[in-house]
């Protein structure tokens, strides 16, 4: 001991030394990065990526002129290149008084120069301007004139600068048709362009950073700033790194930064200053976490208080003073509250009936009301649209019958807020359901019989001991339906965006597909959403978890159920018809559906019935490919997933390691999150503005069904693990075994179930997304929830039934396997 | 001040029979305790005097009145019953008083009314000063007392408490077992006791059940049942004590396993026997029954555990703490016998061991 001593204080010297090391690197690094930022801001242009741009562009010109121009121009004639070089530099000169009205600055700047230079100059000035400015070479054209080969292109080129020089030479076939009936500057710039495009396809990205650029940088003095900057090659290497991805360094600073002080935290709680794993894969999940999940979401905040770079109300202010958002905020709210009290006070009532009393088939309602919350709300939203549509709606149907109406349509429309709110509660209160039964099921029976003994009558004793006993439950139970279906995508813009019932998760998606000027708006209404859900998910989690009653008792005893009596038939009619009404009839509808061919008529009229739907839906190509998407992301983010599951349920549960609470803490944060706040998150900082480009990839969907459905693998792992005793796994490493070997002979085997359901609760609710991949897919990576979408809007709506009954299917198989696995038991 | 009147209970839950022809008379201001193994019926037999659980054919009986039987079922609040239950059920969203004046409060007695009565009770289970307090600020036996307060304002006939006490630790255990038993004799109730405990049910029952796999081996007092109990399992169940097989002959029982050696029988039976002594019914003497060598000791302070090696046999005797000093292990010793039971070696025994061990 005592000679081991000195070795462990220089390696914790070492170990301290190192961190600050980090520290400062990071710390380095950030200001590295802020001073680029300054810089950019001095620059006055409206983007980073436009210094990028120019600074591209810069080098693209300079390697055309060189490697290019410069040998073919002496292969022209004395007279021609001088001809040339007048005429570049009045067209440059013509460029830059169009760029800047009036100015003298040009010729200046061209007077500075020698001659050799301010040819070179004029060559690069020109070349930018016209890309900027001048007509274009369209596609076909661009094809024609780069199919040449490459002698041919070589006399092309050759004659096109010919053909500057002397307006009277003879054009080549391939530019007649290009330089048409232009004239003068505009011909001479098309020529010099086309000029630029035999070049090959190298000056494709040139075109591409062009449009970067002007798309950037719109202001004309920034333009002209931009123009002077590549013509004097004023953009080093070191501007480019610094500017250009000072946001990318702030992010590795801060990163780099915050890890080495995490650490540090970490190691001085132990005060040994030695490196323990487990602390490196607390970091490693944090960061995945911190990068992917909390910088959007704190670039979004930042975006909606400091829209152009400084402090700004406007984009909330925007949020009540612009009429469609407005509404979008206030009919999401009611909404969301309708949903909470009318889910609510369904759920309570059911999970008392099924839990507590001798209610006929309790268990297999039991069953039903849980699977409901497996189902994709968006088929609901599409049962109930062919249910209650106003004009061919089934319901409406029947009841105009019924009641003698006129053929308008009604009485019913879905079409409307009272609408939304139905079907959003016929799909979310089995989250209260499943809460409060929970909550129910935990509860001491006897603390129930007590209150009967005492001389309370059942129906008493639900209002003095197991409703106010369960409250905290209750609430919990109300917020989870409150934010999922604040949240929700799907219904809303099923049932809500065709009678133009806005939400503010809708009005997300649309402000997005607007582009550029629609992020603003986008942003606020997602803080909005994003604050609302942080507040209530603190509420439930913090507040209320502490007032939570803990009454387990220490024996099992089966609950006497309550006696309904003569009650006990007509409540289970009651419960039966509530079952069939919200899960039997949409889902029978979606199967009638999908068979039909006139969708206003019913399936089982004669002639009105066909598998063609089915048959053409899985036969596509797009379905197949869009059903292997789903199952290959869905499968990467559940397996990811579980194993990030199981390494915080051993960090959590088996360890005492300080910082193990900081992950936990961010994947509860994670799935509180609506989803669409985290797919726009990912959409603004994922395109390459942090030095990550992933959009339009797998991976950015990938990582934003792990953000948002990690938590679920992760309660399910965890709360496997705490129910076994450490003593099993002690006992096994006290007869010898290894930690490895206790983990997959021991704890393994005991929670396989539950690590098998939590990959499961990953990949359902990842395989049918929606909200997220509205936002997120790319032609390449449509998923089949999205497909679905698809159809239902654009193509056939029978054969999107077809498809969702597909999807049903699947996942009440899916369903199935986890009944089994986990008896039931599984938490949200 | 009630009487339970159980006749031919019978409880299955599906194909397992928990309770099976139970017949019962618990007398007026009597203190019965339902004694046995766990997983032997009791709490369920309390379950259904309560009306918690309806028995699957037989009547209970409450004062002469049927409540559960036949089609007549009376639900457990109009019972007029107090009970105890294992985990107390303290309402934890209520605080001692709300707690404790519940029944009344149900039955709408007037609030002044409700508040002497509360300040009775908890006077009674020396609570006063805890009125306003939530469970959560109280221990384990704080709640329970709260728990027998609730269970006793509103005067019940009959009091039911299941294994009130097996959650307490054993110093606390102690004192409210000679509380339960006060307040009991004061008030003069009906009081239904279910536990595991032997201890708990000789200290205070008038008269024990001690029930084994849904059936009442033997009911009497304290003392009828250690003493004379009627078979293997009774004589196991309660108190200490070793099963020798002999065999009964000629005024003497013959143990083989004690190398042939016998102690006199007076009694009926003859032929193969297991008898059953109690440690401390065996002690040492100068010229005892059985000779044997002492084995080994354990000084427990009050009492001296030793075991003897007769023959092949380890024979167990528990003597006064003061004789270890004089012996040494290894030395030869004789026992005397004071008491023992004899009973007919019907194979009840291994079954016994078997389940038990």
């Amino acid at each position: 001991m005592q000679s081991s001593l000195p070795s462990r204080n220089r390696s914790a010297l070492a170990g301290k030394l190192l961190l600050l090391g980090f520290f400062l690197l990071g710390l380095w690094i950030v200001f590295y990065g802020l001073r680029g930022m300054r810089e950019y801001a001095a620059s006055g242009f409206s983007s980073e990526t436009a210094y990028q741009a120019i600074y591209h562009l810069h080098r693209e010109t300079e390697t055309a002129w060189n490697r290019k121009l410069s040998p073919q121009l002496k292969a022209l004639s004395g007279e021609d290149q001088l001809r040339l070089q007048e005429l570049t530099e009045q067209l440059a000169s013509s460029a830059w008084e169009k760029q800047k009205k009036g100015g003298a600055a040009l010729a200046d700047l061209l007077a500075e120069e020698d001659e050799d230079e301010r040819e070179a100059l004029a060559q690069k000035l020109l070349y930018a301007a016209y890309l900027v400015n001048g007509p274009k070479v369209s596609t076909a054209n661009r094809k024609a004139v780069t199919a040449l080969s490459g002698d041919e292109a070589g006399a092309f080129r050759l004659q096109l600068l010919r053909c500057l020089c002397d307006e009277s030479a003879e054009l080549p076939p391939t530019a007649q048709k290009l330089a048409g009936d232009l004239s003068g500057e505009e011909r001479a710039a098309m020529l010099m362009q086309t000029w630029y495009v035999s070049n090959g396809s190298a000056d494709s990205g040139i075109t591409e950073q062009v449009n970067t650029l002007k798309k950037t940088v719109r202001d004309k003095s920034a333009q002209l700033d931009a123009f002077r900057m590549i013509a004097r090659g004023e953009v080093s290497v070191t501007d480019q790194l610094v500017v250009g991805h000072s946001r990318t360094a702030i992010l590795i600073g801060v990163i780099i930064a915050f890890n080495a002080l995490l650490l540090a935290v970490l190691m001085a709680g132990d005060r040994t200053w030695q490196l323990d794993v487990k602390w490196l894969i607390i970091l490693l999940i944090v960061d995945f976490l911190l990068l992917f999940q909390l910088m959007p979401l704190v670039y979004m905040l930042v975006k909606a208080f400091f829209p152009e770079g400084s402090f700004s109300l406007e984009t909330i202010r925007r949020l009540h003073t612009y009429p469609l958002n407005l509404d979008a905020v206030k009919n999401t709210l009611i909404a969301a509250s309708a949903t909470m009290v009318f889910g609510t006070l369904l759920a309570f009532p059911l999970a008392w009936l099924v839990g507590r009393t001798n209610l006929y088939g309790r268990k297999f309602f039991r069953a039903l009301f849980v699977l409901t919350y497996m189902v994709p709300p968006y088929v609901g939203a599409m049962a109930w649209l062919r249910l209650l549509n106003p004009n061919v709606g089934t319901v409406n149907q029947w009841l105009r019958a019924l009641l003698r109406l006129s053929d308008a349509p009604g009485p019913l429309n879905v079409y409307s807020l009272p609408g939304m709110i139905w079907v959003l509660t016929s799909f979310y209160y089995p989250y209260a359901f499943i809460t409060i039964s929970r909550a129910m099921e935990k509860m001491d029976p006897s603390l129930e019989e007590a209150s009967r003994v005492s001389g309370a009558s059942p129906l008493k004793t639900v209002f003095t001991v197991t409703l106010p006993m369960m409250l905290p439950s209750l609430i919990s139970g109300a917020l989870l339906v409150f934010v999922s279906a604040m949240s929700c995508y799907g219904i809303p813009s099923i049932i809500g965006s065709p009678g133009r019932v806005h939400t503010v998760t809708t009005r997300i998606v649309e402000y997005v597909s607007l582009g550029q000027q629609g992020l603003n708006d986008a942003t606020g209404m997602a803080v909005f959403l994003m604050l609302l859900a942080v507040i209530i998910l603190f509420l439930s989690d913090v507040v209320l978890a502490k007032r939570q009653y803990i009454t387990v008792s220490g024996k099992s005893v089966q609950p006497a159920l309550v006696e309904l009596r003569r009650w006990r038939v007509p409540l289970t009619v009651l419960v039966s018809l509530f079952a069939v009404i919200v899960i039997l009839i949409p889902f029978t509808t979606i199967l009638l559906t999908s068979f039909k061919i006139d969708v206003g008529k019913s399936a089982l009229q004669a002639g009105n019935f066909t598998l063609n739907n089915w048959k053409t839906v899985f036969g596509r190509v797009e379905t197949v490919n869009s059903l292997k998407n789903s199952f290959v992301f869905a499968s990467v983010a559940a397996t990811v997933g579980i194993v990030i599951a199981c390494t915080m349920s051993y960090l959590l549960q088996r360890t005492r390691i300080r910082g193990r609470k900081v992950p936990d803490f961010l994947i509860t944060l994670g799935s509180g999150t609506p989803s669409v706040v985290i797919a726009l998150g990912l959409i603004m900082t994922m395109k390459g503005n942090f030095g990550i480009n992933i959009y339009n990839t797998a991976y950015i969907m990938i990582i934003a069904y792990l953000i948002k459905y990690l938590m679920m693998g992760m309660r399910t792992v965890v709360s496997a693990m705490s129910q076994i005793h450490v003593s099993l796994e002690e006992s096994s490493q006290v007869s010898g075994a290894s930690w490895t070997r206790t983990m997959f002979r021991i704890t393994g085997p005991l929670i396989f179930p539950s690590i098998a359901a939590g990959w499961f609760l990953i990949f359902i609710p990842s395989f049918y997304e929606l909200s997220m991949t509205t936002l997120l897919y790319s032609s390449t990576t449509k998923t089949i929830g999205f497909q679905l979408y698809e159809y239902w809007t654009f193509t056939s709506q029978p054969m999107s039934c077809a498809m969702a009954f597909g999807i049903l299917l699947i996942v009440m198989l899916i369903n199935f396997i986890l009944h089994r696995l986990t008896k039931g038991e599984f938490s949200i | 001040m009630a009487t339970v009147n159980i006749q031919n209970v019978t409880k299955a839950f599906g194909d397992n029979v928990v309770l099976r022809e139970f017949s019962a008379t618990f007398r007026d201001g009597e203190f019965i305790t339902l004694l046995g193994p766990s997983g032997c019926g009791k709490t369920t037999m309390l379950r259904i005097i309560a009306g918690f659980e309806k028995p699957t054919s037989g009547e209970v009986f409450i004062d002469g009145t049927l409540v559960s039987g036949g089609k007549t079922f009376i639900p457990p609040e109009k019972r007029g019953i107090g009970m105890v239950f294992q985990s107390y059920a303290v309402w934890p969203h209520m605080n001692v008083f709300d707690n404790v004046a519940y029944p009344l409060t149900i039955r709408h007695v007037p609030r002044a009314e409700i508040r002497t009565s509360v300040e009775r009770v908890l006077g009674i289970v020396h609570l006063s000063r805890y009125a306003d307090r939530f469970p959560s600020q109280l221990s384990g036996g704080q709640q329970q007392r709260v728990a027998l307060a609730r269970a006793l304002i509103a005067e019940p006939k009959l009091l039911l408490l299941d294994e009130p006490l097996s959650n307490l630790d054993a110093k606390l255990r102690e004192s409210m077992r000679f509380e339960i038993k006060e307040i009991q004799r004061r008030l003069g109730i009906t009081v239904v006791y279910v536990t595991h405990d032997q201890t708990e049910a000789m200290t205070m029952s008038d008269r024990i059940f001690l029930i084994n796999r849904g059936e009442i081996q033997q009911c009497g007092t304290p003392q009828e049942i250690y003493n004379n109990p009627v078979n293997q399992f009774v004589a196991d169940f309660l108190g200490k004590v070793d099963f020798f097989k002999g065999e009964a002959k000629d005024g003497r029982i013959v143990f083989p396993a004690m190398g042939g050696q016998s102690i006199p029988y007076a009694g009926p039976r003859t032929g193969k026997v297991d008898v059953a002594i109690r440690p401390e019914n065996l002690f040492f003497a100068e010229d005892g029954v059985l000779q044997g060598v002492l084995e080994t000791q354990y000084y427990l302070g009050d009492v001296d555990d030793c075991r003897v090696r007769v023959g092949d046999t380890l024979v167990r005797v528990i003597t006064n703490g003061y004789d270890h000093q004089s012996l040494r292990d290894g030395q030869a010793v004789s026992l005397g016998v004071r008491d023992f039971m004899v009973f007919e070696d019907d194979g009840l025994l291994e079954q016994m061991l078997e389940i038990n061990t």
